[in-house]
C-alpha cells in the first residue's frame, strides 16, 4: 500500500467522521430543544422526528463520498 | 382513502329535541358544527338551555366527578355484560331520575368510599413512617441500650453524619457550660456514614438543651407521637407488632372496597356514562340553532352512513325530524373533517401517517403507499433471517395477548416489517451476520451485502429511492392536475422531468447510454430547471439549480437504506469473532448474545425511524398536503 492509498483511505474516514460529528452536533441541539417541545406539547412528537432526522442527510452524504473513495481505490488496485 | 363526507342540515319540531340528540349519539357519525359558524346566509337564533336545563346541567357536572372519583377508588374488575343491559335502560330515563339516582349513589356510597380510602392511605402512610423510624432507631438502640431509664431525665438521640461528627465536641462543650456536669453524651459510629449519638439530661433543662441544638443546627430524633415518652427498646418492639398489623388492616381495607365495587362498580358505571352522555346532549342544545317550534342541527357526516342516520331518526324520533345535505362551498372545503377508512391490512399504518398531521380533505391519502413501502425499507434495512424470524415471533405473541388497540396496530405493522426482514434475509443470505454461512452454509438468493457486491446494493438502493421520489411526483402532479392549481403542477412538473434528465446524464457518463445522448439531456434539465424555476419568479434563476440539487440530495438520502443495513451487518460479525476469539466459550457465547440482542434492537428502531424518515421528508414532500381535522362525531361515551 502507498502513500496515496493511505491518505485516500484517511479522506474515506474524514468524510464520514467529520459528516458524523456535524449530524451528532445538530442533532443533539435539535434533540433537546426538541425535548422541551414535547414535554409541552406531545402532539408535536411526527414533527419533531422529522426536524430530529432531517441533519442525517450530512453523514449519509458523507457516507456517499467515502464509499466512492474507497470504490475509487479498488477500481485502483 | 379518506371516507368521503357531507354536511347536513337536521331540522324537526323542538319536542323532538331530545329523542332526535338521543338517536345521534347512540348511532355516533355526525359530528355537530355550531350552526353560528355555519355561513352568513344560514344564520339563525340559536338555541339555549332553559332556567331548569341549566339547574339540571350544574346539577350533573359536579355529579359526574363524583362518580369518577369513586371509579378511581373502588378496584376494577367489574365488567359485568350487564352494564350495557343497565345503559341502555338508564339512556332512556329522565334527566331528573338519573340525577336523583347519582345523588342517592353518592350519599351512600361517599362517606364508606371516603372513609375506607382514606384509612387505606393513613395505613400505607403509617407503615412508610415506622419503616423510616425502625431503620434509624436501629442505629441508635445499641448505644441506648447503655444507659438506665432515670426518673426526671429526658434522652434525645442524635444522628450525625460522619464527617462533621466533630460537632459533637461542641456540643459536650456548650452543654457543660449550660448545666456543668448534669448530663451524659455518648456518641458511636453506626455506619459508614452516620454517627449516633444520646444525650441525657435533666428535664427542667429541656428547653435549654434543645435551644442549644436549635442554634447548632441539630435536630434531635422525634418519635412519632404515640411512641413518645417509651424507652427506645419498647419502641422498636411496639414498632415491629404494629409493622406486622398494618398489612393485615391494609388488606381488610382493600376487601371492603372490593365489596364496596361488587355492590356498586356497576351503578357507578353505567350513571356516570350516561349523565356524561346527557351532559354531551346539552352542549350540543348550545350549539343548535332554531325558532320558536323547531331546531335546527349543522353537522358533518360519512356520506356512507346517511341511511343509518334517516332510519335511526325516523324510528326513534318520528317523522317531525328531517335530514337533508347542504352543498359545500369551496371556502368550507377547509373545515371538513377527515375520517380515514382503509382496508384491515393498511389500517394499522394510519397512526403513522396522523403522527405527522392527518391529510386534507379531498388530498390523497398515503396510508396505502406507506404500508406498502415502510416495510419494504424496514426489510431492506434490516435484512437478516433470525432477527425477522424474532420480530416476527413477538409481533404474533403480542396480537395473541394483548388487546390494546395501539400495541395491536404497532404488532400489525411489525408483521409486516418482520416479513421483509426474513426475506431481505434469504436474498442476502444473512442469519446473525454471517453465521448461517459458516454454521449451515447458508447462500443468498440474490447478493451478499459485503464485498464486491457492494456496488449493487447501493445501486438498488438509489434506484429505489429514485422511483420512490419519481412516483411522490407523478402523484404531486396528478394532484395539481385534478385541483388545476398551475404553479403547482408547474414546480412538481419541472422537478419530475429535472431528475430524469440528471439520470440520464448520469447513464451517459457511466456509459450505460451513448454519448450523442448527452445533449438531449441537457436541454431536457434545462425544460426542467425553467418549469421548477417559474412559480419563484425572478429569483428562479438561482433557486432552480439549487432545488435541482435538492433533487439530488433527497435521492442520494436513500443511500442510508443500504449504509444503515451494512453497518448492522458488521456489528453481527463483530459479535460472531467476539465469540470466536474468547477463550471461555460460555462466556464467547454470553458477550455475542448480548451484542446480537443489541444490534437487533438498535435495527429495529434505525430502521423504523429511518423508513418514517425516507417517508415523512423525501415522498410525502412531492404531494403530500396535510392540515385535516381529525372527525370526531357525537357519540355515547359508552361504559
Amino acid at each position: 500500500m502507498d502513500i496515496n492509498t493511505g491518505l485516500l483511505a484517511i479522506g474515506a474516514g474524514l468524510a464520514v467522521g467529520l459528516a458524523a460529528l456535524a449530524t451528532g452536533w445538530a442533532q443533539g441541539r435539535i434533540g433537546s430543544a426538541g425535548a422541551g417541545a414535547l414535554t409541552e406539547k406531545p402532539e408535536l412528537f411526527g414533527s419533531i422526528l422529522i426536524m430530529l432526522a432531517l441533519p442525517e442527510t450530512l453523514v449519509i452524504l458523507g457516507f456517499a463520498v467515502a464509499a466512492m473513495i474507497i470504490l475509487l481505490l479498488k477500481a485502483g488496485g | 382513502m379518506l371516507l368521503p363526507m357531507m354536511k347536513i342540515q337536521i331540522v324537526g319540531s323542538k319536542e323532538k329535541l331530545e329523542a332526535t340528540l338521543r338517536a345521534m349519539q347512540r348511532l355516533g357519525s355526525v359530528q355537530i358544527q355550531d350552526v353560528a359558524e355555519h355561513g352568513q346566509a344560514q344564520v339563525l337564533p340559536k338555541l339555549s338551555l332553559d332556567a331548569n336545563a341549566l339547574q339540571r346541567r350544574d346539577q350533573i357536572n359536579p355529579l359526574v366527578a363524583r362518580l369518577g372519583s369513586f371509579a378511581a377508588i373502588l378496584p376494577p374488575g367489574i365488567k359485568a355484560p350487564e352494564h350495557s343491559r343497565a345503559y341502555e335502560a338508564a339512556s332512556l330515563k329522565s334527566a331528573e331520575e338519573l340525577i336523583a339516582e347519582a345523588k342517592r349513589v353518592v350519599d351512600e356510597l361517599g362517606p364508606k368510599s371516603q372513609a375506607l380510602a382514606l384509612r387505606g392511605d393513613e395505613l400505607q402512610a403509617e407503615q412508610a413512617s415506622l419503616t423510616r423510624y425502625q431503620a434509624t432507631l436501629r442505629k441508635v438502640a445499641p448505644l441506648a441500650a447503655e444507659f438506665p431509664r432515670l426518673a426526671g431525665y429526658e434522652t434525645a438521640a442524635l444522628l450525625i453524619e460522619r464527617r462533621s461528627a466533630a460537632v459533637l465536641d461542641l456540643v459536650r462543650q456548650k452543654l457543660s457550660e449550660i448545666i456543668g456536669d448534669n448530663f451524659e453524651l455518648s456518641a458511636r459510629h453506626v455506619d459508614e456514614q452516620t454517627t449516633a449519638a444520646i444525650v441525657v439530661f435533666p428535664t427542667e433543662q429541656s428547653a435549654r438543651v434543645n435551644a442549644l441544638f436549635g442554634r447548632e443546627n441539630i435536630t434531635p430524633l422525634r418519635l412519632p407521637q404515640e411512641l413518645a415518652g417509651a424507652s427506645l427498646t419498647d419502641t422498636l418492639a411496639t414498632m415491629a407488632q404494629r409493622l406486622a398489623e398494618i398489612p393485615r388492616d391494609i388488606a381488610r381495607v382493600e376487601d371492603d372496597l372490593r365489596q364496596l365495587a361488587a355492590s356498586w362498580g356497576s351503578s357507578v358505571t353505567v350513571l356516570r356514562a350516561a349523565l356524561t352522555d346527557r351532559s354531551a346532549q346539552m352542549e350540543v342544545v348550545g350549539m343548535a340553532g332554531g325558532t320558536r317550534y323547531t331546531f335546527v342541527l349543522v353537522g358533518w357526516m360519512p356520506r356512507r352512513d346517511l341511511g343509518d342516520l334517516k332510519e335511526a331518526l325516523q324510528r326513534q324520533a318520528g317523522p317531525e325530524v328531517l335530514v337533508g345535505e347542504i352543498k359545500v362551498g369551496r371556502e368550507e372545503m377547509k373545515q371538513v373533517p377527515v375520517a380515514l377508512a382503509n382496508l384491515p391490512p393498511v389500517r394499522p399504518f394510519e397512526f403513522l401517517v396522523a403522527l405527522v398531521a392527518l391529510p386534507r380533505y379531498g388530498a390523497l391519502d398515503p396510508t396505502p403507499l406507506m404500508a406498502l413501502f415502510m416495510p419494504l425499507f424496514f426489510g431492506l434495512i434490516l435484512g437478516d433471517i433470525a432477527h425477522g424470524l424474532l420480530l416476527l415471533l413477538c409481533a404474533v405473541v403480542v396480537l395473541r395477548l394483548c388487546r390494546n388497540q395501539t400495541y395491536r396496530s404497532l404488532a400489525q405493522v411489525m408483521v409486516l416489517c418482520g416479513f421483509w426482514s426474513l426475506l431481505f434475509g434469504f436474498l442476502f443470505g444473512e442469519f446473525l451476520g454471517a453465521l448461517g454461512r459458516q454454521l449451515f452454509d447458508l447462500k443468498p438468493l440474490w447478493m451478499e451485502r459485503s464485498g464486491a457486491t457492494i456496488k449493487s446494493l447501493f445501486a438498488f438502493a438509489l434506484a429505489l429511492g429514485a422511483a420512490h421520489v419519481l412516483l411522490g411526483f407523478a402523484l404531486g402532479i396528478w394532484e395539481a392536475l385534478r385541483v388545476k392549481a398551475r404553479k403547482v403542477l408547474s414546480e412538481r412538473l419541472g422537478k419530475f422531468i429535472a431528475l430524469i434528465a440528471v439520470f440520464w446524464l448520469v447513464a451517459v457518463v457511466a456509459g450505460t447510454l451513448p454519448r450523442d445522448l448527452t445533449t438531449p439531456g441537457i436541454a431536457t434539465l434545462i425544460v426542467g430547471i425553467a418549469l421548477l424555476s417559474i412559480p419563484m419568479g425572478w429569483l428562479g434563476g438561482i433557486l432552480g439549480p439549487i432545488e435541482t440539487l435538492g433533487l439530488i440530495s433527497n435521492v442520494l438520502s436513500y443511500l442510508r437504506l443500504a449504509a444503515i443495513g451494512l453497518s448492522s451487518f458488521y456489528l453481527a460479525e463483530v459479535a460472531n469473532r467476539l465469540y470466536g476469539v474468547a477463550t471461555n466459550v460460555a462466556v464467547g457465547a454470553i458477550v455475542a448474545g448480548l451484542l446480537h440482542a443489541l444490534n437487533l434492537a438498535m435495527g429495529i428502531v434505525s430502521a423504523t425511524i429511518q423508513s418514517l424518515r425516507l417517508h415523512y421528508v423525501e415522498f410525502f414532500s412531492n404531494f403530500y398536503e396535510s392540515g385535516g381535522a381529525s372527525f370526531r362525531p357525537f357519540k355515547q361515551s359508552g361504559v
